[in-house]
């Protein structure tokens, strides 16, 4: 499920890892090819390269502001944001998707987050309001942070620990449904709700949960050792929040600000407008330069018009990008071929991995499905879904952008991208399996109609009888969520929540979880995997954790064979000429706002 | 004339109640859930409860119906806030009040109906009278096969080509903009130029085929040829007989018209970039959002039907014969 497009329940997670000591850690997430835009590179020789490398836990020292200057970058003008949908969330605490996470930047801070160096795209997760990305004790249960002096509320109101607390308190409030579950079922378990109603019950979370022992310290005591507590600080809702200006399920709509910007106009799903916040102090900031004076977010812009919008850059669009929308698959080649694209292009993966889930409670024979692996035909559906530069050919579960990928092809898919149907032949003769016959559901889209052809196609050259169904898009989820839905073969896509397999093997792979609406969508149910994610879990040693899901994913995808993955996502488009050090963020698969400004 | 009003007016009452059941109906025949749209990752069985609860999906359909309807007029208490009314909800999407979200969105739309009718009623309505006057001639012929041309096209088709070629290439337009005529008139002017200009194609090429052959029809009618007789002048007797015999059909083809450019204005509001009711149409249904989906459908349809009734009141007043009961 994909969280970065809202029309679709997508799942954008981001990544954790942290060492017990805050020692640093280089988790192998391929990310961020840093700058683009002419600043730092971008494109590719072929325009369509996205690059790997790697997220860093910073130190103390790196987690000092202000921000890494861009050279030439000066303060002033309006950055304009083109979106594809409006957002559904403003409250931090809500924002789950990638959009609502990147343009949550502008105006909130976390007590941790990922630091983007300008000229080399190097991405180093370091303290934001803290003053560095934790220190743990207990084991890994406890986790401390201390408040950097000096910061402040929109309206100069200093940032407390107690408010810290609060922010987290919320996170328990029935109206926060949306927003990521780690930090309160870390420190209250699965039944978080039922442990604790939040703070408008008129009751606070004891010291045994979370304490401020002081007016810049707060104390996270979760129930058993979590290492990637440093990563889960960085999401949206670890942050503070005012009590007196807290609207309750009204902050979606009108949160109060401490990063540089605040919200001077909201028009849900037309535009949000940002101007700089007075009382923020950029040496407080290690993150954000914020050189422009206003944001323009402008919502709800349809394809391929935006795209067209950046490619002829007419009037203000000059000075505009697209955080998160990549370009329309129509004008891709047009943009992946065009020297006048080159300076302005950004080709970068996105945390997401696309599958076609084989449902295991239909296909029961694991040499059936590795006889649909053989046949798949992964290239033309990628020429099918506009090319490499939307995506590049996946053979594991783990995606580029995540610690421990290895790009593992246990059947040999990049050999054969067009498939191999004599092979699946042979593996469904092994079975015993004659005039096999599946149904394939698709949401009933153009693109998604063109894919249901191609696989048709290629199945029937192994003598599968793939009959097609297509669903309404808007139910495609709910249908396809089910348990005893009547699909054996079905699309969704996954998002890391940081460059950690631990938010991407377990949600869609453990067995236990299986329920109708749950994220094992492909209904794998093996004792022995689940077995495996548990213990795999308690591993506190992040480098070692990575490579143990590495090898888990390997051995899921070779022996199971419950998906086939197909595609690493990637952002690709152009930004406006008038804008400079346009760089990336990968753990959200979006433009660093961060560092852009208005030449 | 009273009478008639508070018939058409009670009408109206009975067909929007009817549209809104429809629609409300209608949502739950899909097995799509909110709440799945929703809850991201954490679709637990109780996070979905919850969603259910917040949004009110939790208590029988015909129950949600009457609550919604009451809202409007009573504003209602929401697990998730308060909604004063006229209260149609606050969005399943985003949270933010429907009524807030219609009040920012319907002055494009209203402007787009209203520039693209007038564009497209005094170019149509106008190239079909000059066709009538100068029948058989070239500029007839010509206007005859553009007129064809404009109605085989569609807004999706010339609208990208007239941004290529009027704003990208030529820059001789903006491209399309909302409109924000309190503070910046002209802005509004020229964001709305292209946009009307495109939208009225689909609908002059109508009017000028349908002007052209009534006024034709008209004048070839008895006291048109009389009026001729008695010596009055071809111009008089044009504008004054033969055009007010051709006005009823075509304010009645209006009429019927108001509908299509509300479906109209979904697919150029798409293609300019532009807030309008087209676009929060097309959102609404793409996140299964009942509240917005039903306030849109309301407030189209309200200004439909009521610009219906004043459509047939003006008969009353283009043709006398007309008595209005």
């Amino acid at each position: 499920m994909r969280l970065r497009n809202s029309t679709a329940r997508t799942a954008r997670a981001r990544c954790g890892a942290a060492l017990l000591a805050a020692t640093a850690l280089t988790l192998s997430a391929c990310s961020a090819g840093g700058g683009t835009g002419g600043d730092t590179g971008g494109g590719g020789a072929d325009g369509a390269k996205a690059s790997v490398q790697s997220v860093t836990l910073g130190t103390a020292a790196d987690s000092v502001g202000p921000a890494t200057a861009v050279a030439g970058a000066h303060k002033g003008g309006t950055a304009y944001d083109l979106e594809q949908n409006g957002i559904n969330h403003l409250d931090p605490a809500q924002a789950y998707i990638n959009q609502e996470q990147i343009i949550g930047q502008l105006f909130s801070r976390q007590l941790t987050n990922y630091r983007i160096d300008p000229r080399t795209g190097k991405t180093t997760l370091v303290g934001d309001l803290a003053t560095d990305t934790g220190e743990s004790s207990d084991g890994g249960r406890t986790w401390t942070y201390h408040l950097k002096p000096g910061l402040t509320w929109q309206d100069g109101t200093p940032i407390t620990s107690a408010q810290v607390k609060y922010g987290f308190e919320r996170l328990y409030a029935s109206f926060e449904t949306a927003g990521p579950q780690y930090v309160q079922t870390w420190l209250s378990g699965q039944d978080f709700r039922k442990a604790y109603q939040g703070p408008y019950s008129g009751k606070s979370l004891p010291d045994s949960v979370i304490a401020t022992p002081d007016n810049r310290t707060i104390v996270l005591h979760f129930l058993a050792p979590h290492p990637d507590t440093p990563y889960a600080m960085a999401l949206s809702g670890s942050g503070p929040v005012l009590p007196a200006k807290d609207t309750e399920a009204k902050y979606d709509s009108a949160p109060f600000s401490d990063g540089p910007y605040e919200i001077a106009d909201y028009q849900p799903g037309k535009q949000l407008l940002l101007r700089r916040n007075p009382h923020w102090d950029p040496r407080t900031d290690p993150v954000r330069d914020a050189y422009p004076d206003e944001w323009d977010i402008e919502l709800g812009i349809a394809q391929p018009g935006l795209t067209e919008r950046l490619m002829q850059q007419a009037g203000h669009d000059k000075d505009a990008l697209a955080l998160v929308a990549p370009a329309d698959p129509t004008q891709t080649p047009l943009i992946a071929t065009g020297a006048q694209y080159r300076s302005r292009l950004v080709s970068q993966y996105q945390p997401f991995v696309d599958v076609f889930n084989i449902n295991t409670s239909r296909v029961k024979d694991e040499r059936v499905r590795q006889a649909l692996m053989y046949a798949f035909p992964m290239r033309q559906v990628q020429t099918a879904l506009g090319g490499a530069p939307q995506g590049d050919l996946a053979t594991d579960l783990i995606g580029p952008t995540v610690a421990g990928f290895q790009a593992a092809d246990p059947f040999g898919k990049l050999a054969e991208p067009n498939g191999d149907p004599a092979k699946a032949k042979e593996l469904l003769k092994q079975a015993g399996v004659t005039h096999l016959k599946l149904t394939y559901a698709y949401a009933d889209e153009a693109r998604w109609q063109t894919v249901a052809r191609t696989l048709q196609s290629a199945f029937a050259k192994a003598g599968i009888d793939l009959q097609t169904t297509a669903i309404d898009s808007t139910s495609y989820y709910t249908l396809v969520g089910k348990v005893n839905n009547p699909y054996d073969l079905y699309r969704t896509g996954w998002g890391a929540d940081w460059p950690s397999a631990s938010t991407v093997i377990p949600p869609t792979m453990d067995g236990r979880l299986i329920a109708d609406g749950d994220t094992d969508y492909a209904h794998l149910n093996d004792p022995y995997v689940n077995a495996a994610i548990d213990r795999v879990e308690k591993i506190t040693d992040l480098s070692q954790q990575a490579v143990q899901w590495q090898q888990l994913a390997q051995y899921i995808l070779k022996n199971d064979t419950p998906v086939i993955p197909y595609e690493y996502d990637k952002y690709f488009n152009v930004h406006g000429d008038g804008l400079g050090g346009v760089t990336y963020n990968s753990p959200l698969g979006a433009i660093n706002p961060n560092t852009v400004y208005v030449k | 004339m009273l009478r008639f009003l508070v018939r058409r007016l009670l009408g109206a009452v009975v067909i929007l109640a009817l549209i809104s059941a429809l629609t409300y109906l209608l949502f739950f025949t899909l097995p799509s859930d909110p709440a799945l749209l929703s809850c991201g990752k954490n679709c637990t069985p109780a996070n979905v409860a919850l969603i259910h609860h917040n949004l009110g999906l939790d208590k029988p359909v015909p129950v949600q119906y009457g609550e919604y309807m009451a809202g409007i007029f009573t504003g209602r208490r929401l697990p998730l806030g308060n909604c004063p009314a006229p209260c149609f909800g606050l969005s399943f999407a985003n949270d933010a009040p429907v009524w807030t979200i219609l009040s920012s969105r319907y002055p494009t739309t209203l402007s787009l109906a209203v520039g693209g009718a007038a564009v497209f009623l005094t170019v149509g309505v106008g190239l079909g009278l000059v066709s009538a006057w100068t029948r058989g001639s070239l500029f007839d012929r010509l206007a005859s096969s553009v007129s064809l041309m404009g109605q085989s096209v569609q807004i999706y088709f010339i609208g990208p080509l007239a941004i290529y070629l009027l704003v990208d290439r030529l820059r001789w337009l903006d491209p399309g903009a909302d409109p924000d005529w309190s503070h910046d008139p002209a802005g509004a002017v020229g964001g709305l130029v292209l946009p009307c200009l495109v939208m009225s194609v689909i609908f002059w090429s109508n009017y000028s085929r349908q002007t052209r052959s009534l006024m034709i029809e008209q004048l070839a009618e008895e006291h048109v040829r009389t009026a001729r007789a008695k010596g009055m002048g071809r111009g008089y007797v044009f504008f004054r007989y033969a055009l007010r015999g051709a006005m009823g059909p075509i304010v009645t083809l209006f009429g019927i018209d108001l509908g299509s450019v509300f479906g109209g204005a979904i697919i150029t509001e798409t293609t300019f970039g532009l807030h309008g009711l087209g676009q929060l149409a097309v959102a609404a249904v793409t996140q299964t959002d009942l509240p917005l989906e039903m306030g849109v459908m309301l407030f189209s349809s309200c200004a439909i039907v009521l610009f219906n009734v004043v459509i047939d009141a003006s008969y009353a007043f283009i043709d006398p014969r007309v008595r209005l009961l």
